[in-house]
């Protein structure tokens, strides 16, 4: 392999590894991409991985285990930049639900009971910023294939990646669908980063918030809506929280203060 | 199918950019670098007419797009010069380049200074920090035709004496008596510093007794140096109309059609950037 | 202007006849939607839909599409979004639209990919009823007279064709025996009823003679806070507003492809990346701002260059804006009328730094 070559990692942590699979599924152009770099570790996709020295980590997965966090240190401290991928990696995901300590520890509890766990201990599951440094984020469940590639040629170009940076809602009108909220459904596009083509409401189907939380989401406002449409405020918390995992913990949190 | 669309359309694309050499770069100060840009294809590089205070869009590919105000004068035609600050995706990506790369450009954009109407009358520039960028476009046209101006005064100030962009270039013009160039620094902690110390508006007491009405000043730099500039230029009774200013914005397309610079009813590509402090007293949001 | 006459029956033949040659864009229902569509089947032609969910400019100028190619050292572009078409079926308010986006685009610096597209495309306007949320009246934009190359208005049982250009008419000639060439006496009475009743029909009415004055004189009030707060800053306004035209551009070079590309896809001002400079610097960081200037350009800017709004009352934003900001709650605000509206009544967090931020 030529020396010249961007040296790229693939790693999972925990996570369904369905962002990795996406990376394989780039099928015809995947033989393009593997010819431009030189992908040195990609458990999924090879055998003989060098954990070397990299330009390029991709990560999966959110931390969840004392393994993932080792992991994920080791590869921070071999690679030039840090990319996390998918909402494991970029926000925590479904698996960090549980924000709250206090909350976890009773989840852990329930589970585990006072068993020692000793080869790898559980954690709280936190996305990779909570541990190390991360240089970029492509989110989404699972990524898209597209952004994937955009991203990757952009760095390989020695640049930053860049994206739209808009809610669900935008490609929503592209894709000329009726607003859902509008029809009194709970949809989260507009607290959505935009990436996925908004799939589900052109499939008429309510958007969960799967590409994480956008830079600009207006919790108090679209909260408020919601419950002016007569949704109970449970509902709405769980739906906000299923993917967003730490992301929306601020705005949970001055809930709480309103409430008290 | 008969139906298929045509390559070409009825107007030449004023988004399509020419290819263009570096054909020279260096840095000015850290994180400044100055760009000698030219156009590949000799007669366009020749016949490429602009004003100072124009801009251009410099393009690379795969990466993007941003507006440069030009550096050099329309009064040496062939080569564009550029002074520019690594601030983001653009600017990282034109400092990585090596000399004799090819990028894209297109332009001029923007009103620039109004040259002709300033025949005749007295200049007086003042700028901070990398605000002299489009402001030593004009300083060199001025000098380059320095029959058609009164007095040309050039007021610099930057932080440190190495942060001072074209030191050297304005250090050798502060020794003409055809103009007047003054240079000024915050601090000196070199202890090499010939000429004056403190913010830029110290520099006005220097100044000879000027003809208010006969006299357009232009201003760039840094945001916070707006306000103290202009209310020195109002002391010396220059009138509203006549205290010009560059401004920067985010733009996409350079012409008025993306609407990203626009302010209030004004877009900065087409309406500036070069505005009066009377336009700017009348528009919010800006400096 | 020649009017002639083409029974109801003969419009579809008609219009498979004509679009031989280029591809005919028309509303049609897909999922319980109305949009502009691409026509395969000729019977799905929604000849009574009041509006169509985004605005025919997207006919002009897609969502989305590459402007230039990036080969090598030259540049090549693309104008394979402009091909020949026929747009069917739009209704006065929205060639407005596409008038004013002739302004924006085809005045001082030309934009060639707005103007191929245009020139390719032939407009075939339909008459229309005005819903409950329609105030064209107010925007005097209800009838149109000029932006057409035919103008088909709906009298129950035949079309009276108004001929706009000699596009228009080379159109005709392709079947002119489908035409009559007078209208009778009882089609112009019918007409003339018609057009009466619609006037009236118009429930929504706007009153657009100060806005300018207003929205100066109301730049501080605190109706613009309150919709900053409430904004979802989704960008919905601007993708179905018919004189909308701002966009962003993306460069793309896939490491596994040959060739790069811009690609340029409509944006808004109410997102918050749309007014950043370098270093992160944005002017208008806040909401309200964005908003604000959205509206300055619609009903302020454009009357004090164009001489009227940007607005063509198409009822567009009414319907689309989850949180009830749109030309109607703004103008009653404007006015100081009080206004019941999700913005309005939506409480101020206890927590309350979004004005700070």
């Amino acid at each position: 392999m030529s020396k010249n070559k961007l040296r790229i990692g693939v790693y999972g942590l925990t996570g369904c590894a369905g962002d990795q699979l996406t990376i394989l599924n780039c099928e015809d152009r995947l033989l393009k991409l593997f010819e431009t770099v030189d992908v040195r570790s990609f458990l999924m996709a090879k055998s003989d991985n060098l954990e070397e020295e990299l330009d390029i980590a991709l990560v999966e997965g959110s931390v969840s285990t004392r393994s993932d966090e080792e992991s994920v240190i080791n590869i921070r401290q071999r690679t030039g930049s840090l990319v996390a991928i998918g909402i494991c990696a970029c926000f925590g995901g479904i698996q960090a639900v549980f924000t709250e300590p206090e909350e976890w520890a009773k989840q852990y509890e329930q589970v585990y009971g006072n068993r020692s766990v000793s080869s790898n201990a559980a954690l709280q599951s936190r996305p990779v910023k909570a541990f190390v440094k991360v240089d970029y984020y492509l989110p989404g469940c699972p990524i898209h294939k597209e952004q994937f590639l955009a991203l990757l040629s952009r760095l390989a170009l020695g640049s930053t990646p860049e994206f739209h940076r808009a809610p669900v809602c935008l490609e929503c009108k592209w894709q000329e669908n009726d607003c859902l909220l509008n029809k009194n459904v709970l949809c989260l596009g507009p607290l959505t980063t935009a990436g996925c083509g908004a799939i589900c409401p052109t499939c008429n189907l309510p958007c969960v918030g799967c590409w994480g939380p956008f830079e600009e989401a207006n919790c108090w406002s679209e909260w408020n809506l919601l419950l002016d449409k007569d949704y109970d405020r449970n509902i709405i918390m769980q739906k906000m929280k299923s993917f967003s995992g730490t992301g929306f913990i601020q705005f949970f949190n001055t809930m709480k203060k309103e409430r008290t | 199918m008969i139906n298929q669309a045509s390559k070409t359309a009825a107007i030449e694309n004023p988004f399509l950019p020419e290819p263009a050499r570096i054909v020279r770069s260096y840095h000015l100060i850290e994180g400044v670098k100055f760009f000698q840009i030219r156009i590949v294809d000799i007669e366009k590089a020749l016949s490429f007419r602009y004003l100072p205070g124009q801009f251009v869009m410099l393009s690379i590919l795969g990466i993007g797009e941003a507006p440069f105000s030009i550096s050099s004068t329309p009064s040496r035609p062939g080569m564009l010069e550029f002074c520019i600050r690594d601030v983001g995706r653009v600017t990282n990506a034109l400092f990585a380049l090596k000399e004799n790369s090819i990028i894209g450009i297109r332009g001029p954009y923007g009103n620039g200074f109004p040259v002709e109407t300033m025949q005749n009358k007295n200049l007086i520039i003042i700028s901070g920090g990398l605000g002299v960028a489009p402001l030593r476009s004009v300083l060199l046209y001025s000098l380059d035709n320095r029959d058609l101006f009164k007095d040309v005064t050039f007021l610099y100030g930057a932080k440190r004496p190495y942060e001072m962009i074209f030191r050297d270039e304005f250090l050798r013009l502060s020794k003409r008596d055809d103009v007047e160039c003054l240079l000024t620094v915050d601090h000196d902690d070199t202890g090499t510093w010939t000429e004056k110390t403190g913010v830029v508006t110290s520099l006005f007491k220097y100044l000879a007794e000027i003809e208010p009405g006969e006299t357009y000043a232009m201003v760039c730099g840094p945001p916070v140096m707006y306000k103290y500039v202009i209310d020195e230029l109002l002391k010396f009774k220059i009138p509203k109309h006549q205290i010009l200013m560059t401004l920067e914005r985010r733009m996409k397309c350079g012409i008025g059609k993306c609407g990203h610079c626009a302010i209030d009813y004004i877009y900065t590509c087409i309406d500036g950037p070069v505005f009066s402090y009377w336009d700017v007293i009348h528009m919010r949001e800006l400096i | 202007m020649k009017v002639i006459k083409l029974e109801k029956k003969k419009l579809i033949p008609f219009l498979q006849f004509i679009s031989q040659e280029r591809e005919l864009w028309a509303p049609v229902k897909k999922n319980d939607r109305i949009i502009y569509d691409l026509i395969e089947d000729f019977t799905c032609i929604d000849m009574n839909t009041t509006r169509t969910l985004l605005p025919p400019k997207k006919v002009i100028i897609p969502q989305q599409f590459n402007m230039f190619r990036v080969t090598g050292l030259g540049y090549e572009s693309d104008y394979s979004h402009a091909v020949k078409k026929i747009l069917f079926g739009i209704h006065p308010c929205d060639i407005h639209g596409l008038l004013i986006l002739d302004k924006l685009f085809m005045q001082d610096h030309p934009d060639p990919y707005y103007i191929e597209a245009r020139r390719n495309t032939l407009i075939l306007g339909l008459s229309c009823w005005p819903d409950e949320h329609c105030f064209a009246r107010s925007t005097n934009t209800h009838i149109i007279r000029e932006g057409f190359d035919l103008f088909f208005t709906d009298l129950e049982h035949s079309y009276l064709v108004w001929v706009g250009s000699s596009a228009g008419d080379d159109l005709i000639k392709l079947k002119p025996e489908f035409f009559e060439q007078k209208p009778t006496d009882q089609d112009i009475q019918d007409f003339t009823y018609m057009q009466i009743e619609r006037d009236t029909s118009y429930k929504t009415k706007i009153n657009f003679i100060s806005m300018p004055d207003l929205m100066e004189l109301k730049y501080n009030e605190t109706f613009w806070e309150k919709m900053g707060r409430a904004c979802l800053g989704c960008g919905s306004c601007s993708m179905v507003c018919p004189t909308c035209n701002c966009y962003n551009v993306i460069d793309r070079h896939l490491i596994s492809e040959e060739t790069g590309e811009r690609r340029r896809y409509w944006d808004s001002c109410t997102l918050c990346e749309y007014s950043e400079v370098a270093e992160g610097v944005n002017f208008r960081k806040n909401c309200a701002d964005r908003l604000r200037l959205w509206y300055t350009h619609k009903m302020q800017a454009f009357i004090s260059k164009y001489g009227k709004a940007s607005c063509v009352g198409c009822g567009r934003c009414l319907l689309t804006c989850p949180v009830d900001i749109n030309v109607l709650t703004v103008s009653k605000s404007l006015q100081g009328k009080d206004v019941y509206a999700y913005w309005n009544r939506l409480p101020r967090e206890a927590s309350d730094d979004k004005s700070s931020k």
